[in-house]
């Protein structure tokens, strides 16, 4: 077991990439290789170690890594890039980006996460037990796939856009979401605890599941009867028909 | 400035060299015959060199190259390059910006490239693009397929003013050649409708395909111009089009050639080489048309190969565009350009397991090497439509070896069995072919051969050198080198300047742009500018004055002189 400890050592202010922060990335390293690892300060390149305090414990592979960040990271996007294995706790709040690309391992947020998360996703478990902002799970800009795998957990709210062009995977949302949760997606399954407006638009597969109420509902959905999931009776659409859709909407 | 390169296995076929021990002297940016003791020397070492690549087809610059980079901002992540001391950055793939279009082509040893399509209102975009692409030579080929005034003049049988009007045209464009892009069709997308043989009549104009390029051939040739007319078929992509494509080769036998080189130019042959009636009982035609190619020096033709994976699908085809974008479910964007054309862009992903795809990706490489002389078939990859230029290396090795052949074959869907005759092709192109395909060949094609695509005293001192030594390689066998050679060249020499060494970029100067000045008897402007001028006031929303790209926007013009009288100097 690798365990990494990493304290911002000062206030960061300005918006500041580290896809360098993962247990791929951190592996078997000592603390000086990873403090002169590559972070982006704005337009500035600098080190890890410039920006925050590493202590490593133990040596391991990717998979028996553990990262502990302490702190407000909430100008830190990019956290977690493209990871394959391994665990990240962040104890605070983060930027955009977090988790994006990912495909194994975990990560679990104590605080708030930035837009994009887990973007892209692979596989791999992404647990946040504050709010998500804009784009959970999605495709970044002109991207026809969002989320392909894994899992995403949402203890509170998401903001508008959850999982678009989503492909795969499951995103759960205990609280309520913004509009157009599942826009244009083409698999995967959202799960919203609470309320959420205008979900599925332009959906060609997937699955959503609405626990609370759905304040506008786009006029693009079949209603098929009731049908029960997991013991639970929902109104069941299929849509969206202007796309000559397969996507189920459940709602309760 | 004097450079000698030493010990090279020179290619050069349109000079009858081969494979032979040669240096190669260069002085002022032309081969020479030989060079002072002071002259700095290259030690080839052996190693393969050849001519600059050409490239005759291929999608670089413009207004629906712009589109494909706004609509795709997924491409631009991809092929990220930060600026050096020396070069800019560099983003995409299929839609790289366009200093990458420059680098990239130079690593791979080419120096002078053609963007297949402009439309005239479009060409002031088309030229800040061009003159934005560091280090390569390059041009643009004119497209008058669907404009009013040629429907006009070709209903007219008007020739002298269909010439006059194409030579207007390139002014106006500042173009090389005559591209016709589904002729009559882009007209007819304007009512949400598509031509679908040479004899359908093009509403309004009382014209059809047939007549449209019959004409544009004959005016080509009244001019002198030092390329063909350069088609694009109609029915592009649509199963059982390959007798379209039979049919407009056909009609190169009524004109006949103004210069050594053929009178049409059919392009990205594969998309125009299919058969059946649907997708379903879709096949290959490739043989078809080869055997029109090997019984026929008329007309040449090149492959626009596939590449599997992404690719952005861009042509002034707009109603085939539309077609794509249905039956892919994919991004579409459309572009009309008033009283001249249409166009469309598509991004789609070409993927080895499906029957459509695998079978196009065999037509192509069924074309080069069905198609038994190479001057008949260029190497392309219709960038970025079958794929992305940056591949050309795979095609070059799919070429050159049956045992990758087979291997990749393994990897596709099985229809590339029953619906093509690619599994049973043994032929495997030499050295001196492929020098054929991606220089002597289209430099031939676009009559350029004086100066490009050859390594003899007076041409240009364009010259790539690769890393591998022909006598010591068996393509056949080692096409993973071969592959990784013509990716990235050992030196690509631009103009006497060494410009890529080891693959990296070492020198960018800028190229020139090729434009063709073909001079009619001023009488026949005056009476087309009647015409134009009426057009304008009448349809066009902008004026006439504003139309012309100005000679600010070509910093670094090379003026070809073409024209039916003998030209006064300007
Ligand atoms: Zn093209």
């Amino acid at each position: 077991m690798q365990i990494v400890t990493i304290k911002p050592t000062k206030e960061i202010k300005i918006s500041t990439e580290v896809e360098n922060i993962s247990p791929d990335k951190f592996a078997g390293k000592t603390e000086q290789e990873i403090k002169s690892l590559e972070a982006w300060i704005g337009n500035q390149k600098m080190t890890i170690g410039e920006l925050f305090s590493v202590k490593v414990e133990g040596s391991a592979p990717a998979a028996d890594t553990k990262i502990v960040m302490e702190g407000d990271f909430s100008r830190v996007k990019r956290i977690g890039e493209g990871m394959t294995a391994g665990l990240v706790i962040i104890n605070g709040n983060v930027d955009m980006h977090l988790g994006a690309k990912m495909s194994g391992g975990k990560i679990s947020v104590k605080g708030n996460v930035d837009s994009w998360a887990g973007r892209e996703m692979k596989g791999g478990e992404l647990i946040i037990e504050g709010n998500a902002g804009y784009y959970l799970g999605a495709g970044y800009r002109g991207e026809s796939c969002g989320m392909r795998g894994g899992k995403i957990t949402v203890m509170g709210n998401a903001l508008d856009f959850v999982g678009e062009h989503m492909c795969g995977g499951e995103i759960i949302v205990n609280g309520n979401t913004g509009i157009l949760p599942g826009l244009s997606n083409n698999g995967g399954k959202i799960v919203i605890g609470g309320n959420t407006s205008r979900p599925g638009s332009e959906m060609s597969k997937g699955t959503i599941i609405v626990n609370g109420t759905v304040d506008e509902m786009m006029p693009v959905f079949k209603l098929e009867g009731n049908e029960a999931v997991d013991g639970v009776t929902y109104k069941k659409y299929t849509g969206d028909v202007i796309v000559n859709g397969k996507g189920l909407l459940y709602i309760k | 400035m004097e450079l000698l390169i030493k010990n090279g296995s020179v290619y050069d076929p349109s000079n009858g060299i081969n494979g032979d021990k040669a240096d190669i002297s260069i002085k002022d940016g032309k081969i020479v015959d030989k060079v002072s003791s002071k002259a700095t020397v290259i030690d080839a070492g052996g190693r393969l060199v050849m001519a600059g690549g050409v490239d005759a087809h291929s999608h670089i610059a413009g207004a629906k190259v712009n589109v494909g980079r706004i609509m795709r901002p997924e491409d631009t992540r991809s092929g990220i390059k930060p600026r050096t001391k020396l070069t800019r950055p560099t983003t995409g793939y299929t839609v790289p910006n366009v200093y990458a279009m420059g680098y990239r082509y130079a690593q791979m040893g080419y120096t002078t490239v053609f963007e297949a399509a402009q439309a005239i209102m479009k060409a002031r975009h088309t030229h800040e693009e061009l003159e934005e692409i560091p280090i390569i030579d390059k041009g643009a080929l004119t497209l008058f397929g669907s404009n009013w005034p040629t429907m006009d003049f070709v209903r007219e049988k008007n020739m002298d003013k269909l010439a006059a009007y194409i030579s207007w045209g390139l002014l106006a464009s500042r173009g090389f050649g005559v591209k016709v892009v589904n002729p009559g069709g882009g007209e007819m997308w304007g009512f949400g409708k598509n031509v679908t043989s040479l004899d359908d009549v093009v509403p309004n104009f009382d014209v059809t395909p047939r007549e449209i390029i019959v004409s544009l051939m004959k005016a080509n040739e009244m001019l002198g111009l030092p390329h063909s007319v350069h088609l694009h078929c109609n029915n592009l992509g649509k199963p059982g089009n390959y007798k379209t494509t039979l049919a407009s080769m056909e009609l190169a036998d009524q004109v006949k050639a103004s210069r050594d080189r053929q009178v049409l130019h059919v392009t990205h042959l594969l998309f125009n080489s299919m058969g059946g009636t649907n997708w379903g009982d879709f096949e290959s035609k490739a043989d078809e048309v080869a055997n029109y190619l090997n019984n026929h020096d008329n007309v040449t033709g090149d492959m626009g190969q596939m590449i599997f994976g992404s690719a952005t699908t861009m042509t002034a085809d707009g109603p085939v565009q539309y077609a794509n974008a249905k039956l892919m479910h994919a991004k579409w964007a459309n572009g009309d350009v008033e009283l001249e054309d249409a166009s469309g862009v598509v991004p789609l992903y070409y993927i080895k397991q499906v029957s459509v795809y695998a079978i196009m990706w065999a037509t192509g490489l069924e074309l080069g090497l069905l198609t038994k002389d190479p001057y008949k078939m260029l190497l392309t990859t219709d960038h970025p439509n079958g794929g992305p230029f940056v591949n050309y290396s795979e095609v070059i090795a799919l070429l050159m070896s049956n045992k990758k052949r087979q291997e990749e074959i393994k990897t596709v869907h099985e229809a590339v069995h029953s619906k093509t005759r690619l599994p049973g092709i043994e032929r495997e192109l030499d050295f001196s072919e492929i020098a054929i395909m991606t220089r002597a060949g289209t430099a031939k094609v676009l009559g350029l051969l004086d100066t490009k695509g050859h390594l003899g005293v007076g041409a240009d001192a364009d010259v790539s050198i690769y890393d591998i030594k022909p006598d010591q390689i068996d393509p056949s066998v080692e096409h993973a080198k071969i592959k990784s050679a013509f990716s990235s060249a050992a030196y690509t020499i631009k103009g006497g300047q060494v410009v890529v060494k080891d693959g990296q970029i070492t020198a960018t100067p800028m190229g020139r742009t090729y434009w063709v000045d073909a001079r009619v008897p001023e009488q026949h402007t005056n009476e087309m500018m009647k015409d134009i001028v009426k057009k304008f006031k009448n349809y066009y929303s902008i004026q006439l004055a504003n139309y012309m790209v100005q000679d600010a926007y070509l910093t670094h013009p090379k003026v070809v002189k073409a024209g039916a009288i003998p030209v006064e100097v300007r």
